[in-house]
């Protein structure tokens, strides 16, 4: 289809969009327990915290340019005329940035998760919570940048990111409960309620935010 | 307008007295509390700060739903006028809370899920206000401005319910709509008295900021003219 | 017959201040319309609002389209940072029958490797003007397509939509210069 292909191949030559947040994830976990000097120990407890913060901070770098460059020279406008779906195809952008940021992140973060706490079940039963909530994130944060599209500052991302924080009380309390093994399909049941909704919400939102930019 | 700058007088007027009698009873007629003593009557002034920074949240969303809907500018204009104000009643309802907090829970800060909610609520009134004002096209920003309270009038289940879901050091509330209220009557006349008054206030404060916002917005019309 | 864009009455004000008012035209199958006013008097909104992209105006819009609009802006809806015929393959025309022949025509049949930014700027016009020579819709609205073209591809051009015009396709075009086309002119600076 025409605008995966169009999405894949802008992607393709610009690496930096998704192979810079990825990196500077990796950064972000490798430095910490350098900087930290922790023990064995507590690193698996201090690990949860820094995981969610830098995976909040690199989706939100992550989404800044997902309409920023289209918009400036021209392709979304294309997309508003023509007679595909506007929500559509932003759906289909913020997946295809999901695809190649957010499960990379997905995996490495477990693969973290299982050095820094030796603990296998904790790191599989990660993965589908990270998996759902870097999706989450990713449209929040598209969410955030439509609105500050063109003042070009991190104003609508920073006004969204409060949103969020009830999400990571909850993302808190699901690792504690894999932890104790208590309710965890619980969690991810309610993260894959959230998600629906949001998946069917924001791309339309979106596509009315820009189609005021766009007047 | 005239209508409304004639109400005006007797709002603030009716309100004000009110809320004066309501503190001054809850300060000094009603007896000490059981549990705490005297600190618990910071409660006059918190709890309708929270009550009704929580309200003027909803009518934004009302307002907000009106104006995508059935693009009355007049909503625009209100929701934009209420941000402010309710910024400022989450702001009191804060630092009540965390002053009451120390005699009661020996800290004036807890990171627990009603209390970080409603701080939520506070820098969500603030984005709004800058997001706004960011903006040089108006009819632009109001669209923007609703879509925003739309989308963060999710925080508000969160907050009502925060108490229920998670067990958190924050009461739970004293007074629901069906049961008997957990709090004794000599009280609650007081607070019930306090709460309205401060709702009268508020609403003069809000009648108020959207007279300016019309008054700004609608300079070029001739009807401000003769009425100015 | 009907028409493809029926227009009646449009007015449009940004920030109560009024753009144009009262504008009224009727476009049919195989006929041109020159939009014509002074800088700032609103040709480019006034194409907007035909392709659907702004909503706020007051007046009537009528379009009986088969297929899509082609629109061709200000703006290319170009990658830099790509090759002219990845960008070709972004805008799903690479496979097309007849690009050759345009490629030649504009001397760039040989440049498909060069990066985009290595381009000049007439040159990049010219390869955003293959989406319209190679358009599949039946109304074409084109906001000052001769900027930066040099005269033998401005005549082209204007062959090129003269021969659009005989298919019964409509255009809607702003421009300052007038091109070789048959066309009703519709002036914005009249109608303040």
């Amino acid at each position: 289809m025409n605008i995966i292909k169009f999405e894949l191949l802008k992607l393709r030559n610009k690496s930096r969009g998704w192979l810079g947040p990825i990196l500077v994830f990796i950064l972000i976990m490798v430095a910490f327990p350098l900087t930290v000097e922790i023990s064995n120990k507590d690193l698996g407890q201090s690990f949860f915290v820094v995981l969610w913060i830098a995976i909040l901070l690199v989706m939100m770098l992550a989404t800044e340019d997902i309409f920023l460059e289209d918009f400036n020279d021209g392709s979304l406008e294309q997309f508003a005329i023509s007679n595909i779906s506007f929500p559509y195809i932003i759906a289909v952008k913020i997946f295809i940035y999901w695809l190649l940021i957010g499960v990379p992140i997905s995996i490495i973060g477990s693969l973290f998760c299982l050095g820094f706490t030796n603990s296998g079940n904790l790191a599989i039963n990660l993965f589908p919570i990270l998996l759902i909530t870097t999706y989450i994130f990713i449209n929040v944060f598209s969410f955030g940048n439509a609105l500050s599209l063109t003042k070009g500052s991190v104003l609508g991302t920073l006004v969204t990111l409060p949103l969020l924080l009830p999400l990571l009380i909850v993302l808190g309390k699901a690792v504690i409960s894999i932890n104790l093994n208590l309710n965890y399909l619980g969690f991810v049941a309610l993260l894959l309620g959230v998600l629906s909704i949001i998946i069917f919400l924001i791309p339309l939102i979106i596509s009315y935010i820009i189609r005021a930019h766009l007047e | 307008m005239y209508q409304v700058d004639r109400a005006y007088s007797y709002i603030f007027y009716i309100s004000l007295v009110l809320y004066l009698v309501s503190i001054f009873w809850g300060l000094f007629v009603t007896p000490e509390d059981f549990v705490q003593g005297n600190s618990y009557r910071i409660i006059y002034l918190h709890v309708p700060a929270s009550f009704i920074s929580q309200s003027l949240y909803i009518a934004m969303a009302i307002a907000s739903a009106i104006f995508l809907i059935w693009k009355v500018k007049l909503s625009a204009y209100l929701v934009r006028s209420i941000a402010p104000i309710g910024a400022i009643t989450t702001f009191i309802a804060l630092i009540s809370g965390s002053i009451w907090g120390i005699p009661t829970w020996g800290t004036w800060w807890v990171w627990d899920a009603r209390i970080v909610s409603t701080l939520i609520l506070f820098i969500m009134y603030l984005g709004l206000i800058s997001l706004h004002d960011s903006f040089s096209n108006h009819e632009k920003a109001d669209k923007f401005l609703s879509i925003l309270v739309l989308v963060g009038s999710v925080n508000i289940p969160i907050i009502k319910m925060s108490v229920e879901w998670w067990s958190t050091l924050h009461q739970p509330a004293s007074i629901t709509i069906s049961d008997k209220p957990a709090i004794d009557l000599v009280m609650l006349y007081p607070l019930f008295g306090s709460i309205v008054g401060f709702a009268g206030i508020v609403t003069c404060l809000v009648i108020l900021s959207s007279k300016l916002q019309i008054l700004r917005r609608e300079r070029n019309k001739s009807w401000i003219k003769n009425y100015v | 017959m009907h028409p493809k864009v029926k227009a009646t009455n449009l007015s449009y004000k940004i920030n109560e201040k009024k753009l144009f008012q009262n504008i009224s035209f009727e476009l049919m199958a195989g006929k041109a319309i020159h939009i014509q006013g002074d800088n700032g008097s609103g040709k480019t909104t006034l194409l907007k609002i035909i392709c659907g992209l702004t909503n706020q105006v007051k007046g009537e819009i009528e379009k009986k389209l088969d297929k899509q609009i082609c629109f061709l802006g200000h703006k290319n809806a170009l990658k830099q940072y790509l090759t002219v015929e990845e960008n070709l393959s972004l805008l799903n025309i690479i496979n097309h029958p007849d690009l050759k022949q345009h490629l030649i025509e504009f001397g760039l049949d040989k440049s498909l490797d060069i990066n985009l930014s290595s381009l000049s700027f007439g040159q990049q016009k010219k390869i955003a003007l293959l989406r319209v020579f190679l358009n599949n819709s039946d109304l074409i609205l084109l906001d000052e397509p001769c900027v930066g073209l040099d005269t033998q591809s401005q005549n082209y051009l204007c062959s090129f939509l003269n021969n659009e015009l005989k298919l019964k396709k409509s255009i809607l075009f702003s421009s300052h210069i007038s091109l070789g086309i048959n066309s009703e002119k519709l002036n914005l600076s009249d109608q303040v």
